[in-house]
């Protein structure tokens, strides 16, 4: 009675830290009863916890009693499953050395102890009270989409790629990768390739004979099915699954120009997905559905050449929502504390 | 909880700047209730003090007053008292004085003293003495003064002597 009296007098203070490649984003409301009084926000160039940012913390904790740290998960040893019985989540991944969560029944979110205890280590001096998965901050951000669409909802951080497959509000598939690991694992891939086409080229050159014409065949009848997709009766179809509202709200995003660095990740992210894509299609283990619409939560600012990818090379319907991330994790605290 | 791996920490109002400004108010609040309650004690007493003081007064003027009472009576009984060793010193030296009067020839049985009066029993050896030797004297204080004689066995007179001062004749006497 007596600490509801007092939570109701003083305000809260929600910190949001998102931590990125090289810096720290931190993202502060103060509410009252009837909404956001203030907000601000400060980024600092560093991933650990310096004097700086310790300060620019408790500058606002200091404020209130009833103060809530969140921070957004990037462990990479996380993910969800389209399942929340015990005994189908080994079927899926070991989760015994990781926390998990169910949703609604419906879906569960991971990730690995150690990366919890660690992040909770890193954080002792201020305390952290909320850990968030990047799975559930897409899933709220998409809400709307979520619970009426099959489609594929992205979201974009500058290190990771969050990737999840919906139908109608039950999780088909989930992904989450990170494009420091998965772009030096493809490096090599790519380098391997390229050196096994030099050995082909100095030694022998191409050998007509050891070329299997069978298999190329499949390969021509497979593109002579795409012929048919030329129809413009499929092209009608496609139209239709369009998302006229998203792309209303599309317009009104300003186009980010990209340079090469950009260019570069932006060409990572779609290759994440398109990998990606393609296991969900591929593994059995996993519900499939054909995917038309991608939903991106961009949190780091993607060009337009990853949506021109995405559209052309695999033809998707793409939408790009920006996202304020720690404005997000705001969201879930406050939805979790109500 | 539905969305984070973790539980909040519990947050409370009471911080420890909180406790100890709550600290310093209950301690001076308890400070000032024990004054209070000291004071309230105090002033307690102090009316039970005056009430016994005012108590004590009053029962000091009641006994002021019975003393005062008992001494205008004992005032009154000295005067009283004064007075009437007055009136015996006067009736002691008039007794004297009659008594001187008496002759050693005759002999009083019996003296009545009235308020206004004095009555005689005796003997005498014959009327001339009496009438020379103690009439003439009594005349002499006396307004009125009746005698009567019988004779005694021995052939003496016994007699009686009735003396009477008339007040209005005094009076004017000593107008």
């Amino acid at each position: 009675m007596l600490t509801k009296l007092f939570e109701a007098l003083y305000n809260k203070v929600f910190v949001n830290i998102v931590v990125k490649r090289s810096s720290t984003d931190i993202y502060i409301e103060l509410c009252s009863k009837n909404g956001v009084i203030d907000s601000d926000q400060n980024s600092f160039e560093t991933q650990s916890l310096s004097g700086e940012v310790i300060d620019f913390i408790t500058s606002f904790t200091k404020e209130s009693p009833y103060y809530y740290i969140s921070i957004l998960d990037m462990s990479t040893e996380q993910g969800a499953f389209p399942t929340c019985a015990k005994s189908r989540l080994s079927y899926f991944y070991d989760v015994s050395a990781s926390e998990h969560k169910c949703v609604d029944d419906k879906w569960t979110f991971y990730t690995s102890k150690t990366d919890i205890y660690e992040i909770e280590k890193r954080y002792h001096k201020i305390g952290i009270d909320f850990i968030f998965s990047p799975f559930t901050l897409l899933s709220n951000f998409f809400q709307d989409k979520i619970t009426t669409n099959v489609a594929m909802y992205i979201l974009m951080q500058d290190s990771f790629v969050s990737l999840s497959v919906f139908e109608n509000g039950v999780l088909l598939y989930a992904e989450h990768l990170d494009m420091e690991t998965s772009g030096e694992s493809e490096d090599i891939l790519l380098s391997q390739e390229i050196s096994d086409e030099d050995e082909v080229s100095l030694e022998d050159g191409i050998d007509l004979e050891d070329v299997d014409v069978i298999d190329d065949m499949e390969d021509l009848d497979d593109f002579g099915d795409i012929e048919d997709l030329d129809s413009l009766e499929e092209i009608d179809e496609f139209s239709e699954h369009q998302d006229i509202e998203e792309e209303f709200y599309e317009a009104d995003e300003p186009i980010v120009e990209s340079d090469d660095t950009d260019f570069n990740e932006d060409y990572q992210r779609f290759t994440l997905i398109q990998t990606a894509l393609g296991h969900f299609y591929n593994d059995d283990k996993y519900e499939s559905q054909f995917i038309e619409n991608v939903y991106i939560a961009d949190g780091v600012g993607v060009s337009n050449d990853l949506k021109r990818y995405l559209e052309e090379e695999m033809y998707l319907n793409v939408y790009i929502r920006h996202v304020e991330l720690g404005i997000e994790l705001s969201n879930l605290a406050k939805m979790e504390l109500d | 909880m539905k969305y984070s791996y973790i539980t909040p920490g519990k947050k409370t109002a009471f911080t420890q700047e909180i406790q100890l400004l709550l600290s310093f108010f209950t301690i001076t609040i308890l400070m000032l209730l024990f004054t209070y309650t000291f004071l309230l004690y105090k002033n307690y007493t102090f009316v039970q003090d005056k009430n016994s003081t005012l108590r004590e007064l009053a029962s000091l003027e009641k006994s002021f007053d019975n003393m005062k009472v008992s001494i205008s009576f004992i005032e009154r009984q000295q005067m009283l008292s004064e007075k009437v060793y007055t009136q015996n010193s006067v009736l002691k030296d008039s007794i004297t004085n009659l008594f001187d009067l008496v002759p050693l020839r005759i002999t009083l049985s019996e003296a009545s003293l009235l308020e206004n009066g004095l009555i005689l029993y005796g003997i005498t050896p014959n009327k001339d003495v009496y009438n020379f030797m103690l009439q003439a004297p009594l005349r002499s204080i006396f307004h009125r003064t009746y005698s009567s004689f019988y004779p005694a066995k021995n052939g003496w007179l016994r007699f009686v002597s009735t003396n009477y001062i008339d007040e209005e004749e005094e009076l004017s006497s000593e107008d």
